[in-house]
């Protein structure tokens, strides 16, 4: 860096991701209380350590392969050519966005004074996966064991989230170009993937002892700790507005990115490198809050679990074109996405006997799967990019906005990219007897010997007081 | 090991050398190694001591309430 606006360009963009991390960690506070408080006080801490795992499991797998995959998959590989590369094939070579330089062993991936922007940009991404491993967590408490949590945080956050996000989030990727998807703020990329695996990993762990009676009615095992329940999920509306930053770039000059000879046009923009404002995305992020609370607040009849979860669930189901939507469109497709996830939760529940000990699936995984449908009809036309735009399944110019591509994008997040994962990773792990801790011991409880120690250094203490 | 031993030298050199950490082009490749291996082993560690733990508490067959023997009293 020579010139000084320049420099005050590249350590502001620096700064902005920083704060967004930092910002979103709080999602992953917001999530530890959330289960604590949600889960019973035998499986306190066994929960809380499960959870917490997922940091350094999913970063430091982040680090060995997942920022890679990110940049090398856009184009399938084999399914449309890359922009800067015209071929199908990994994006590995020399160019600019390479994924060359963001093998574990890059010089890009330390300290590195040329480089401002690899690091925090790496980290707003890992936030990213951290959660969608956090979202897994909460539907499969009291009864996992650690190891296999561990082998499925990283799958789905350092390997299967990414793939769907080279493929439907990367400028350069070929489900823009074909299907014309657009998911903004993440409502499939993130969630409806991370609803999709967790019901996936459900199926075959099965519910928790005594969820069901023998007659098969499903019984209610509340929030242990509806307070602790309460903060986390306002803790993780702070982080996910953080979220919603860290998908923005900041302060982009799009004229020449676009090709446009002598224009100049310096903005925001969204994922997808189309222009947007942090202003316009801050207006729809609350109305999608508010619809999401106020409708839940309805179906819910005013219990808390699941009004504060439809807050969340508003949001969600709205984040695919809180890029575009006006702020009362936002409003009632998070109300929409709240009624569906709320409604499919309690069927699935009793027709298929799936105990979500937090209604993740809905929350993420429906509402999700509905935003992104929506979306398809409420910006149906819209280009999804701002490079060639052409028709559908053309592959080497980028589609428009539509209701079939968006039907199927969901399709492939939902269902291609996480169920049928989680439910092949979770047979795998259960033939090995690896999946669920044993009968005795979910009676007994996971903390059973750490509280028995608990107890008996207490007394030690107490005695020696005397 | 250190790869930068004087900063006037080194931000002044016609073209400044990004990569500042000690071992910078010769130890990456080796670092990752040491890290997957870091990695798997925790894995493979943890595996071994959590299995052990619920088959032990697996045997002692606690009742659902028991726990409730063991919650001190603040």
């Amino acid at each position: 860096m020579t010139d000084q606006l320049g420099a005050l360009t590249v350590i502001f963009t620096e700064f902005y991701y920083w704060v967004t991390v930092v910002l979103m960690f709080l999602i992953h506070v917001g999530f530890c209380m959330y289960e604590v408080g949600a889960s019973r006080y035998k499986h306190h801490q066994h929960t809380l350590m499960k959870n917490t795992m997922v940091i350094p499991l999913v970063t430091v797998t982040w680090f060995f392969f997942g920022w890679w995959i990110y940049w090398a998959f856009p184009t399938g590989p084999g399914i449309a050519p890359s922009i800067m590369t015209e071929s199908t094939a990994l994006i590995t070579d020399d160019s600019t966005f390479s994924a060359k330089w963001y093998l574990a062993n890059s010089e890009f991936m330390a300290v590195n004074l040329g480089d401002h922007i690899s690091g925090v940009f790496w980290a707003a991404f890992l936030l990213f996966s951290w959660t969608a491993a956090s979202i897994v967590s909460g539907a499969i408490i009291e009864r996992i064991t650690t190891f296999a949590f561990g082998i499925l945080a990283i799958a789905i956050g350092s390997f299967f989230w990414v793939i769907d996000a080279a493929w439907g989030w990367h400028f350069d990727g070929w489900m823009l170009k074909i299907l014309g998807y657009h998911d903004a703020y993440a409502s499939g990329v993130i969630h409806a993937i991370a609803g999709g695996f967790a019901l996936g990993v459900l199926i075959v762990l099965g519910p928790r002892i005594g969820k069901f009676s023998s007659s098969g009615e499903p019984r209610n095992i509340g929030p242990r700790n509806p307070w602790l329940v309460t903060v986390g999920l306002f803790l993780i509306y702070t982080g996910f507005w953080g979220f919603y930053a860290a998908c923005n770039i900041p302060i982009f000059d799009l004229g020449p990115e676009y090709g446009m000879e002598g224009v100049t046009y310096w903005t925001a923009t969204n994922i997808y490198v189309t222009p947007t404002t942090l202003s316009g995305i801050t207006y729809n992020f609350l109305m999608s809050l508010s619809g999401g609370l106020l409708a839940g607040y309805v179906v819910a009849k005013g219990d808390p679990f699941w009004t504060y979860s439809s807050g969340l669930a508003g949001i969600i189901c709205a984040s695919a074109g809180n890029d575009l939507y006006h702020p009362i469109q936002a409003m009632l497709i998070g109300a929409i996405g709240v009624v569906i996830a709320y409604k499919m939760h309690y069927w699935v529940e009793r027709k298929f006997k799936i105990d979500d000990a937090v209604g993740a699936v809905a929350v993420h995984g429906y509402a999700g799967f509905a935003g992104l449908v929506i979306c398809g009809f409420v910006l149906n036309g819209y280009p999804s990019s701002g490079y060639n735009v052409g028709a559908m399944w053309d592959g080497s110019t980028y589609a428009s906005i539509n209701p079939l591509g968006q039907f199927l994008g969901a399709i492939i997040m939902f269902g291609v990219l996480g169920m049928l994962p989680g439910y092949v990773l979770a047979r795998i792990l259960n033939a090995f007897g690896k999946l669920r801790i044993p009968r005795d011991v979910e009676i007994a409880g996971l903390d059973y010997e750490i509280m028995e120690d608990d107890r008996d250094a207490e007394k030690a203490v107490a005695s020696s007081t005397r | 090991m250190a790869t930068v031993t004087n900063w006037i030298d080194h931000l002044s050199a016609k073209e400044v050398v990004g990569a500042v950490y000690p071992g910078a082009g010769s130890s990456e490749t080796l670092l990752v190694i040491i890290g997957v291996v870091f990695w798997i082993g925790w894995h493979v560690i943890t595996n071994k001591s959590e299995s052990e733990k619920l088959a032990r508490l697996a045997r002692k067959r606690h009742g659902a309430n028991d726990h409730k023997s063991n919650i001190t009293d603040w």
